[in-house]
């Protein structure tokens, strides 16, 4: 999955950011001598506790925050020339949109700012807006919408103008499981478009699911970046599943693995993740952004 | 999903787009429709033909008229700066208050065609305003003076008195005092943190632009030489908005010089200039 030596689409150098708290010059360093590389076409998590600085090093990298020391650069141009934002789609956190315009004219808005074409816009609008499933609520006024409502039409302007970038900060907060794992497929279909992705997410299952690499941030520092096989995988064990054997069987197992040198670690029910059954349950909606 | 788009690669320079600012001003208008901002436009013309009811006795037909249209005037421009400054606030604050600067300032899109885009959009919206309450003006001073024109004809033996046309210019002098205002207000709005606050500022900036003409009369000649520069720099820094008045009986009497009235547009359209790149300026350091 890795690639061997990717371009990078974001590559962020040294950078500190400091807050400054009140004009006695009391200062939060909200990063610290952050240095990550992103390669291109590969999803990437960035995690960490609340206040470690993953909006903020998002917010830099789109340039709406300068960087006090160091700097990020976005397809190898400075981040904060207007040019390094072309090809980047963006959905906040929280996000909160124009609440007097329909769902619609907002992503026709950010098509007709991002120059998407004319003759392209209206199709372009109605693709996008049916891709994150929102059609049969397009129409109404984004005042009306739900908090999941709004992720999926944020997730709609950011993917507007095609952009080769996609960085998603908390892209399912607030969605429901169902949603959520909507939200999964959608970039895992980005990814397969040869698309980056950065997404930051509380939801660690997914993020373990769909990012080929993950980096941690701690109090504004990287404490620990790679890819996600190499972090989580245990090579030196393996787990076989099999039916439930009665305890004669599962002591004759036994002694036949010892009698190789192996040691049963440990005997376990396996059981199936939450999330799972309730995808499972539950039913999924066939695309109707008011059902939820 | 499979559009593919013949997207600039990002380091194509992008240059500013007067498209793009048009497109943050017809946002910023349909803002203030869909806000129902202009329904205070009502309250205004209900005051107006109120108060033009309310003085008919008078009767002595120009100095009825000259009631009603300095009194129209008087009100555009209460409510106007009103407005404006409200307007201005309003539709800056909600962008930073609701995040969405955020999300639009993350597109390929100048800081500068966001804060003219911005303008244009309150200046668009004071302009309605400015056109509807002249409109209205006009068509109360005209039925007023064919009334008083039958009732008394001997007064008008040199026909009508009232000059339409100077209206129409004082309604547009007003609109671009409205814009210097709209500026005025958006560079304060470009630094504070507050609504309220830009609000506040922007009437007692108001205030002094109104009045700074006093203080040079007052002390322009007579006062210590460092209170004297006090008051010419201020003369420089607040645009003077007496100046906008350009006739003591607005539309009756003599009529407005072309000449003067050029020299005021400009006056105003370069403090717009001035002080809407004062607004830019102070917004790219904005961290958003
Ligand atoms: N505009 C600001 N002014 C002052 N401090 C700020 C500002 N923005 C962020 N901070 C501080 O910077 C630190 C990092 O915030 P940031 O929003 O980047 O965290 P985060 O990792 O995104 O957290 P969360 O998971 O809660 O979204 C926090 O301590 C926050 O209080
Ligand atoms: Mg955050």
């Amino acid at each position: 999955m890795t690639h061997p030596n990717p371009a990078s689409a974001i590559e962020i150098t040294g950078l500190t950011k400091d807050f400054s708290l009140n004009l006695r010059g009391i200062k939060l360093r909200a990063v610290e001598n952050l240095t990550l590389n992103i390669p291109e076409g590969q999803v990437f998590g960035l995690l960490g506790p609340n206040g470690s600085g993953k909006s903020t090093t998002i917010k830099i990298i789109l340039g709406l925050l300068e960087p006090t020391v160091g700097e990020c650069k976005v397809f190898g141009v400075p981040s904060g020339r207007v040019d390094s934002r072309l090809n980047v789609g963006y959905l906040p956190e929280a996000p909160y949109f124009y609440r007097y315009l329909s769902g619609t004219e907002l992503v026709r808005f950010y098509g007709r700012i991002c120059g998407v074409p004319r003759k392209q816009l209206d199709d372009r609008v109605r693709e996008v807006i049916d891709w994150v499933g929102l059609s049969a609520a397009a129409h109404r006024r984004v005042g009306t919408y739900s908090k999941g409502m709004l992720q999926r039409i944020g997730l709609a302007q950011a993917l507007v103008h095609d952009p080769r970038l996609i960085i998603l900060d908390e892209p399912t907060a607030g969605v429901d499981p169902v949603g959520s794992a909507e939200i999964s497929e959608l970039i895992q279909k980005l990814k397969a478009q040869g698309k980056t992705v950065l997404i930051t997410s509380h939801l660690l299952a997914q993020i373990e699911d769909i990012c080929d690499r993950v980096a941690i941030l701690d109090r504004g520092k990287l404490i620990l970046e790679g890819a996600v096989d190499d972090l989580v995988g245990l090579r030196d064990r393996q787990s076989l599943i099999v039916d439930s054997l009665p305890p004669a069987e599962l002591d004759e197992l036994r002694g036949w693995l010892a009698a190789r040198g192996h040691v049963l670690n440990a005997v376990e029910q396996p059981r199936t993740r939450l999330d799972q059954l309730f995808l499972s349950k539950v039913s999924r909606p066939k695309k109707e952004g008011d059902s939820r | 999903m499979n559009t593919a788009f013949p997207f600039p690669l990002a380091g194509r320079p992008v240059p500013f787009s007067p498209g793009r600012l048009g497109i943050v001003a017809g946002n910023t208008f349909l803002e203030a429709v869909r806000q129902k901002l202009f329904n205070f436009l009502l309250l205004l013309a209900v005051a107006l033909v109120a108060s033009a009811q309310l003085f008919r006795e008078f009767n002595f037909g120009s100095s009825e008229l000259k009631f009603i249209s300095d009194f129209g005037f008087g009100a555009m421009v209460f409510f106007g700066s009103t407005l404006t400054i409200a307007a201005t606030a309003q539709l800056f604050f909600s962008e930073i208050e609701n995040r969405t600067a955020l999300t639009i300032l993350a597109k390929p899109i100048w800081r500068t065609e966001f804060i003219f885009g911005k303008f244009l959009g309150v200046f668009a919206v004071v302009g309605v305003f400015c056109a509807l309450t002249t409109l209205l003006l006009l068509a109360l001073l005209y039925q007023r003076e064919t009334a008083l024109m039958n009732a008394n004809p001997e007064a008008f033996e040199h026909g009508r008195i009232i000059h339409y046309g100077d209206l129409v210019l004082m309604g547009v002098l007003q609109w671009l005092k409205f814009g210097v205002l709209a500026a005025i207000t958006l560079l304060i709005a470009s630094f504070s943190n507050t609504n309220l606050y830009t609000v506040v500022m922007g009437f007692f900036v108001l205030v002094i632009c109104h009045l700074q003409y006093l203080a040079r009369d007052a002390y322009g000649q007579v006062a210590s030489l460092p209170l004297r520069l006090l008051v010419r720099m201020l003369g420089y820094v607040f645009p003077n908005f007496q100046v906008f008045n350009l006739a003591d009986q607005i539309g009756i009497g003599e009529g407005i010089d072309p000449g003067i009235f050029l020299r005021v547009a400009g006056y105003a359209l370069i403090y717009i200039a001035v002080i809407g790149g004062l607004a830019v300026y102070s917004f790219r350091n904005r961290e958003i």
